[in-house]
């Protein structure tokens, strides 16, 4: 099947990048979110990371213009998913709203369009039998940010049909992406694969075997990892580290996906990382 | 104290890499090996490093031997990947200034990298007293309790064990596993090519050691195994989850 237009839902940070990405590949793109003003800040910051680019003359001034003229805002969901071939969802990640999302695009949209979820841990499968077309519904999971990050996991699952999976990797490729065909399961690859190797690093510490930043030195030093688990934990933020490493333990219900003990006190002791000054270490500026 | 005359015992191309890293820093370096009278080069240095197989045993009469013959101050160093340190520590005179120091290469920069490993009875000063000469060699060094599989190679058997069981159990294929991790988390390899650098061989009998030491998670997945048994070890057989030729 042919894809000639795009209805990225959601605006946000993963949103924006991805209608971005789609335009510039030559796609028509509708961009909707629920407020006016969501809209109007993906849309602004599309328009950053175009001046950017004809800053450090990546693009020409009218290659920005044309990609901006092929992204149409909207609130409508019904004006933003009617025509469109392929919608991808990047709302937010709480499995009821978005089934709710998907029934009712599944009322509105012709029985031939994809739907694609850009979730990170919810279940694919889940969210495609919330509507009539398990067949044409797929997982596109983007990496942040969209603009930058090359791979995308496509998730299959039983229901899917092998045309769909045909045509969303054709389309990764004309985006000028990378990508890698994943099961539905959770954590997908990378996600999955992180949990085992942030987890090795901080049980490590609780163990009482090593310091972080000793433990920090030998994943870079030894390996080769730009960053070491509790540098890039301390940076994503260790809320949010903790949830997806408790969405892991509790699906599998196995040891490795446990969360460390080290994480779950900071966490309950409000040192969350970079964003709070403090985590595994300390940023507050020495007075 | 401060350590001028090192002795290495024992041939690789780790231990070769090393005595030149030391020496251009240097230091004065004898290198030995079994076929010579070892312990006698040994006696007159402050730090000896073996670089032996892994064979608990041979390590053991070896620093033994060394033990018998070395000044008292000299810093006995193993160079295991294995939790031996304790145990050959005390079967010396020196169990206090006896340590761990595992060399690995960083596969990704090609660089060598230093594990300190304290063993039970090691002291404090044994380990700022290496901390310090593989920082004078230009080296960064990390130090650690000993422990199964150290840093390093408990980190990584974890993680290839899992990408072996997310391969075997058909959620993904090896070369979208290995393309997805570089390109979605900036590894500097896959999980299989790592492998197949390691050493399939190798990557068993860490988790073998950890599986033993701290628990049922390490159990390594039957594909790994099969592959030991297949022959098929990685780079140097000539096929692991790639073929070479």
């Amino acid at each position: 099947m042919e894809i000639r237009k795009i209805c990225v839902l959601g605006a946000g940070i993963m949103g924006h990048g991805i209608a971005q990405v789609c335009a510039q590949a030559g796609y028509e793109v509708n961009l909707r979110d629920i407020k006016d003003e969501l809209v109007e800040a993906g849309i602004a910051r599309i328009k950053k990371f175009l001046s950017g680019s004809v800053e450090r003359q990546k693009m020409t001034q009218a290659e920005a213009d044309a990609v901006l003229a092929r992204i149409k805002g909207t609130t409508d969901l019904d004006k933003a998913t009617r025509d469109a071939d392929l919608v991808i969802e990047a709302i937010v990640e709480d499995i009821d709203i978005k089934k709710q999302v998907f029934r009712e695009i599944d009322k509105i949209c012709p029985t031939e369009t994809i739907f694609a979820s850009n979730t990170s841990a919810q279940s694919i499968t889940e969210m495609a039998m919330a509507t009539k077309r398990p067949e044409k519904f797929i997982g596109m999971h983007w990496f942040n940010p969209p603009q930058l990050m090359q791979g995308i996991e496509v998730v299959v699952h039983d229901r899917l049909s092998e045309d769909t999976v045909k045509t969303i990797t054709e389309l990764c490729h004309k985006l000028g992406k990378v990508p890698g065909i994943c099961r539905d399961s959770t954590g997908f690859i990378v996600n999955r694969l992180l949990q085992i190797w942030y987890n090795e690093g901080l049980n490590m510490y609780d163990e009482g075997i090593a310091e972080p930043q000793d433990i920090d030195t030998a994943y870079r030093e030894g390996c080769g990892f730009r960053m070491g688990p509790f540098e890039l934990r301390d940076m994503v933020g260790l809320d949010t580290g903790l949830a997806i490493t408790m969405t892991h333990y509790r699906e599998y219900m196995r040891d490795q996906f446990k969360p460390p003990r080290c994480l779950v006190m900071k966490v309950r002791a409000g040192e969350l990382g970079r964003k709070t000054g403090r985590g595994f270490y300390n940023y507050e500026a020495k007075s | 104290m401060s350590i001028e005359n090192i002795t290495i015992i024992g041939h690789s191309t780790l231990s070769a890499e090393l005595a030149q890293i030391l020496t251009k820093s240097g230091f004065e370096v004898l290198t030995t090996d079994l076929t010579e009278d070892y312990s006698a080069k040994a006696s007159v240095a402050e730090l000896v490093l073996e670089f032996l197989p892994e064979d608990l045993e041979l390590k053991g009469k070896v620093l033994c031997d060394c033990d018998a013959r070395c000044k008292g101050e000299t810093i006995l160093v193993t160079t295991t990947g294995n939790p031996w340190i304790t145990r050959l520590a005390s079967n010396t005179t020196r169990p206090d200034r006896f340590i761990g120091i595992n060399f690995v290469r960083n596969w990704a920069q090609g660089k060598l990298f230093a594990q300190v490993a304290k063993g039970l009875q090691t002291s404090a000063q044994t380990v700022e007293a290496c901390i310090e000469s593989l920082r004078r060699a230009g080296l960064t060094p990390v130090k650690l309790e000993e422990s199964p599989g150290l840093i390093i190679d408990r980190m990584i058997a974890s993680v290839i064990n899992e990408a072996a069981l997310m391969y075997s159990t058909r959620l993904a294929t090896i070369e979208d596993i290995d393309k997805m991790m570089k390109l979605c988390a900036n590894w500097p390899l896959g999980p299989f090519e790592l492998a197949d650098i390691v050493g399939i061989d190798s990557v068993v009998s860490t988790l073998e050691t950890l599986h033993q030491q701290l628990g049922a998670k390490y159990l390594p997945c039957p594909l790994l195994r099969k592959m030991v048994d297949a022959g098929w070890l990685g780079k140097k057989t000539g096929r692991g989850f790639y073929t070479y030729t």
